[in-house]
């Protein structure tokens, strides 16, 4: 609420001087799509769709996305066909709007196969932040923890070994914004753009919500009287 | 001539609606079985939306699709979701009233019972829902389903082969479908049905007759706007509320055998039906319950009377009994499972026969 009040102010500030500059999401961590009215925030899910494409497509599909829906991110459909232009998908053809997110040649790492992330975060409970905590669990395994050949250690990941390697680290991107693409940065920008992956409707379903609530709610009041005031004089 | 006749009819049917009377001062309560079917009305419609993009061979990646491509297909499958729920608690809460004012006895039988079938359809129903969403817990339950079924011998066996195609063949998903959506206008009938029944169960008392309109026009509308109210909480805020995490995973034939976890609705039946060992044991125990469902009006021994204290307390603690069975864990369950028979058949007997005496 606070933000979208004071938005013009900050956009005033940002001309003044004359860079633009990324909301910070780090100091304190949060998700603009968390809360009950949360909506997604589509900048950074924007930067986290650069990251999902530079680092994780290698490995994991998005099955359930196709190259238009990121259209949903305020993406032009000029930009996001230049996107999808540059995919070769598996017969050789460059995707089109219309495509599937191109699914990654059959992995096997460890045992394990990296999962499907269109639903990834509503998989995990409070999956946002799961997804945030995981990428960002990775380090040397504590003392006394002995890994299994080919997993690593990961501090949120049950079991504490997980098959998957630590793949982010400082710019291991570029953001076309400008923001400092630090590894938290990742992973926060990241799990946002799983966020809305997973609920590509949330902000207009909150949205729908909060107007249908207030208006049933005055509806319920007034015919709540009405009711009353006619069961008084009829009954 | 004709047209005359047509007016008259018009006012007749008109006239026959707005001054269907009835007994002044019905509480909130009696309003339920319209709640229920405006409730299955949105079904209906937005289920007829949600089938015209399914698709029962690639069910899970077509719910998907519904969700993430088709123009306000979110909303439809929100308002479906969200009606089902809405649906099983209106519907609970209707025979739990109708238990404890003890309006299943005499000329409340006919009603109950069909009340109780509607219970039986819908639950049929929300599982067979549950299923077509494709996800890996509906993919589950089928498979276990499909299996058990087709190793039935005799004609139940030919019913179920002939019905699911083998074990979760490729379509029977279709035909699951179609079963679907005929017991939801199955279920539309049964209200229908079972409201008429029960007013011709109580006729209203002669000289004490108030109009319907504005009468119970006034409080049917408020409360049609107190369920939109509370339907549009949860549409917004708590679309996926009980809804079990299995059903947003793909069905993947890697991973199985993990216990199948249920939408809230169907949490009470799915425990009370593990009381019994075994596929046919499971069947057994909801059959069972079903058959003292329809049984109540004759193992309840009372003359009929308004109900006692003891009597409504036991239908406070069976309604208590029934919410913890939803969440208990195995033990736990087995014991609120062995109380609803318990109840039925040893305690409402002898509670209501006392009554009587
Ligand atoms: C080198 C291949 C590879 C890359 C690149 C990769 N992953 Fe993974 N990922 C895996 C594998 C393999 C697993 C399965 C791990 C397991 O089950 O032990 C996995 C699992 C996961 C999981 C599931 C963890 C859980 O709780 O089960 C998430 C979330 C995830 N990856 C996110 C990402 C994100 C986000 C990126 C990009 C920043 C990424 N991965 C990049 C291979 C990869």
């Amino acid at each position: 609420m606070m933000r979208r009040f004071f938005a013009p102010l900050l956009a005033v500030g940002v001309l003044a001087s004359g860079a633009a500059r990324a909301e910070d999401t780090l100091s304190p961590l949060h998700f603009q799509s968390q809360g009950w009215s949360g909506t997604i925030d589509k900048a950074a899910a924007q930067r986290g769709f650069a990251v999902y494409e530079g680092v994780c497509a290698s490995c994991h599909s998005l099955h359930g996305l196709h190259y238009r829906d990121l259209e949903g991110l305020g993406l032009t459909p000029a930009q996001v066909a230049g996107i999808a232009a540059n995919v070769r998908l598996a017969n050789g053809q460059p995707a089109t709007l219309n495509s599937r997110f191109k699914t990654p040649g059959a992995i096997s790492m460890g045992g394990a196969t990296p999962p499907d992330l269109s639903n990834i975060v509503a998989q995990r409970p409070g999956g946002t932040r799961y997804v945030y905590d995981f990428l960002t669990g990775f380090g040397p395994p504590p003392a006394g923890v002995s890994l299994l050949p080919g997993h690593f250690y990961n501090a949120v990941f049950p079991g504490g070994q997980v098959s998957m390697p630590a793949v982010l680290r400082d710019n291991a991107v570029t953001y076309a914004d400008g923001a400092k693409a630090s590894t938290a940065q990742e992973a926060a920008d990241v799990a946002e753009f799983l966020t809305w992956a997973s609920d590509p409707n949330l902000s207009a379903r909150h949205a729908v919500g909060l107007r249908a609530v207030l208006f049933f709610a005055f509806l319920t009041i007034v015919a709540l009287l009405v009711k009353r005031r006619i069961w008084r004089e009829e009954g | 001539m004709q047209m005359e006749a047509k007016q008259a009819g018009l006012t007749c049917l008109c006239a026959g609606w707005t001054r269907k009377d009835r007994a002044p001062g019905a509480p909130w309560a009696a309003t339920l079985p319209v709640l229920l079917a405006a409730l299955v009305l949105v079904l209906l419609a937005s289920g007829a939306v949600l089938a015209v993009y399914y698709d029962p061979r690639h069910a899970f990646w077509s719910v998907q699709g519904i969700m993430r491509g088709v123009q306000g297909g979110w909303l439809m499958l929100g308002y479906h979701r969200v009606g089902a729920g809405l649906v099983f608690a209106l519907l609970g809460l209707h025979l739990f009233r109708t238990l404890l004012v003890r309006g299943y006895r005499g000329a409340g039988a006919m009603s109950w019972m069909l009340w109780v079938t509607l219970l039986a359809v819908l639950l049929l129903t929300g599982w067979l829902g549950f299923v077509l969403q494709g996800g890996a817990g509906g993919h589950w339950a089928l498979l276990n389903a499909t299996r058990a079924a087709v190793m039935m011998s005799g004609f139940p066996g030919t019913v179920a082969m002939w019905f699911f195609g083998g074990p979760a063949g490729g379509d029977t998903l279709a035909r699951l479908l179609v079963l679907h959506a005929v017991l939801a206008l199955g279920a539309a009938g049964l209200i229908c049905m079972a409201s008429r029944a029960a007013k011709r169960a109580k006729p209203v008392p002669n000289g004490q007759v108030v109009a319907f309109w504005p009468v119970y026009a006034s409080q049917y509308f408020a409360a049609l706007a107190g369920l939109a109210l509370v339907f549009s909480l949860l549409l917004g805020f708590a679309p996926h509320w009980g809804q079990g995490m299995q059903s947003v995973f793909a069905p993947t034939p890697l991973l199985v055998a993990v216990p199948v976890s249920y939408p809230w609705y169907l949490w009470p039946l799915a425990r009370l039906a593990g009381l019994l060992p075994g596929v046919g044991g499971q069947v057994l125990a909801v059959m069972v319950l079903f058959v003292l469902l329809y049984a109540l009006p004759w193992l309840d021994r009372s003359n009929g009377a308004p109900p006692r204290r003891l009597y409504k307390v036991l239908i406070w603690l069976l309604g208590l009994d029934i919410l913890v069975l939803g969440v208990a864990g195995p033990m736990l369950a087995a014991l609120c499972s062995a109380w609803v028979f318990f109840h039925f058949l040893v305690l409402t007997p002898l509670v209501t026969a006392m009554e009587a005496a």
